[in-house]
């Protein structure tokens, strides 16, 4: 057990040598990664802030129908009872608001009560908020019922009230999504980095692995100074990333927080939990090890 | 204990470089290997040092045939044997010291332990003092001396060089050869390929000639 700690020991002074040796080439290499992670940590610190926001808007479908001015009363009722029968599956709730009703509510507030007052008649129409039930093709159905209840006869306009929230809900999906696809592809890029490194690293070391091999070296040892160099590369390019996504965020933050002020609300950019980066950190120093460990075992077989 | 039965050794579909080996060196036993360039002696000391296996035969190293070992199990068969070649193969991007702990490092040795079995290695071939000049620094005969120390630091049971005296003055060989010596009376198996007429008349106790690939001359046997 004591060799074996210090087998370990000596391979991973023998990495941080071979680190430091070429500081300008390492340094490099572990900007190249850490740029391409810092990516994905920005934009996931985005979708972090953007997420409990766009929760707490509403994102219930709703459709109003504004019927024709010269519609006879009841026919809003009518109309309500009619479009829950033909489609029971899509509608959650309808709910009718009559002119009259309606004018009730406005003239409750006081901006409205004294322009009403001057009114001859009341020009409001009667009305039919009808709630969908949500589902993930919410957008395709909202989208399909509006154009249909549009040709409804006595119907003169019809409003998608939800629509801007299912939209910026999609846009946030689509951003997950592509923050995946981003982490494949930054995955592919730590991969491909770590192995031309250790590549050229085992290229440079030909003399010494051949003499260890003389003098009675497995391969694992032959290897291990290779898979602490992938890992500590991995560790120090997530941590240089963490600091990189961090500076960014500074100036994102303010104008993204100017930009929400002039909405009545505040967003404060924040990085990714510390736990969630300690695990992408420590899954970077495994995926690190991994291309170590594949590269060397293509490229010492001399 | 070194043993060969029927050993052929050839690579790929040319011609064999050993043919028919057959040979048996007792342990302490302090052997020279001569014969002309190209004969295969350094073939030989490869598939003793096992860094190859044979074409065909049996290699038997300290009792275990060697060429029956799994590729995962060479490396701790290379720890029995010290080998010496005649390229020093030493490594000049570190100190003479350094050199000398990498075998220690191999077999897991604690730093103070190992710096200590360096340094007396280091002695035993008389480089005291020298522990941190670049092999660069050192003399050919020096040189020499500090792959032995590499060679010698995990205490093994066989020693085998190759033309280590090649390309030194007299001096710088007796010296070496005096190293060899010195270990095989501590009960060391010594064996050395040259073909030094002179050092093998003062040193050896059994010479082989091997010619061709083939022993044509193995007194003592």
């Amino acid at each position: 057990m004591t060799r074996w700690l210090n087998q370990h020991r000596y391979a991973l002074a023998v990495a941080l040598r071979r680190l430091l040796h070429q500081p300008f080439s390492s340094l490099c290499n572990i900007l190249v990664i850490s740029l391409s992670l810092a990516v994905p940590i920005v934009v996931a610190a985005v979708l972090d802030t953007a997420r409990p926001v766009v929760s707490q808007l509403p994102v219930s479908a709703e459709v109003t129908l504004y019927l024709e001015r010269s519609a006879a009363a009841g026919t809003a009722q009518t109309l309500g009872t009619e479009l829950q029968q033909r489609h029971p599956d899509e509608i959650e709730s309808v709910e009718v608001i009559t002119r009259d009703q309606a004018l009730a509510q406005l003239r409750a507030r006081p901006a409205w009560s004294d322009a009403l007052a001057v009114l001859p008649d009341n020009p409001l129409p009667d009305a039919i908020v009808v709630t969908l039930h949500q589902h993930p093709d919410i957008a395709q159905t909202t989208d399909r019922l509006s154009r249909e209840w549009r040709e409804l006869k006595g119907v003169d306009m019809v409003q998608v009230d939800s629509a801007w929230v299912q939209r910026l809900q999609s846009m946030l999906d689509f951003l997950r999504m592509g923050l995946w696809m981003l982490a494949m592809g930054v995955a592919v890029v730590v991969l491909a980095t770590v192995f031309n490194t250790v590549r050229l690293q085992a290229l440079t070391q030909r003399e010494e692995i051949a003499i260890a091999r003389l003098v009675g070296a497995t391969e694992s040892f032959v290897r291990r100074p290779f898979l602490y160099l992938g890992a500590l590369t991995g560790l120090l390019s997530s941590a240089l990333a963490v600091a990189i996504a961090w500076g960014a965020l500074q100036p994102l933050g303010t104008a993204i927080n100017r930009l929400a002020s002039s909405y009545g609300t505040e967003l404060a950019l924040r990085l990714p939990d510390g736990f969630s980066l300690l695990l992408a950190g420590v899954v970077v120093a495994i995926l690190g090890s991994l291309s170590a460990r594949w590269s060397v075992y293509r490229n010492t077989h001399f | 204990m070194i043993e060969f039965q029927h050993v052929f050794k050839s690579y790929g579909r040319g011609r064999n470089i050993l043919a028919d080996v057959n040979f048996r060196i007792e342990p302490g036993e302090f052997v020279f290997v001569s014969g002309p360039s190209g004969a295969g002696k350094s073939t030989l000391l490869k598939l003793i040092g096992g860094l190859e296996p044979p074409s065909r035969g049996a290699t038997l190293i300290n009792g275990h045939r060697s060429d029956r070992m799994p590729a995962r199990a060479r490396p701790y068969l290379r720890r029995a044997v010290g080998v010496i070649l005649q390229d020093t193969h030493l490594l000049y991007d570190r100190s003479a010291i350094q050199n000398v702990l990498l075998p220690l490092a191999v077999t897991g040795h604690s730093p103070a332990q190992s710096l200590s079995r360096a340094r007396a290695a280091m002695e035993k071939v008389g480089l005291a003092g020298k522990e941190d000049l670049n092999p660069i620094e050192m003399s050919g005969g020096e040189q020499q001396r500090l792959a032995i120390a590499r060679a010698i630091v995990n205490r093994p049971s066989i020693l085998i060089a190759d033309e280590p005296t090649a390309n030194l003055d007299e001096e710088s060989a007796r010296r070496i050869m005096d190293v060899f010596r010195d270990f095989n009376r501590v009960g060391v198996t010594t064996l050395i390929a040259s073909h030094d007429l002179s050092l093998m008349a003062d040193y050896a106790r059994r010479t082989m000639r091997i010619e061709a690939g083939r022993f044509t001359d193995m007194p003592g046997v």
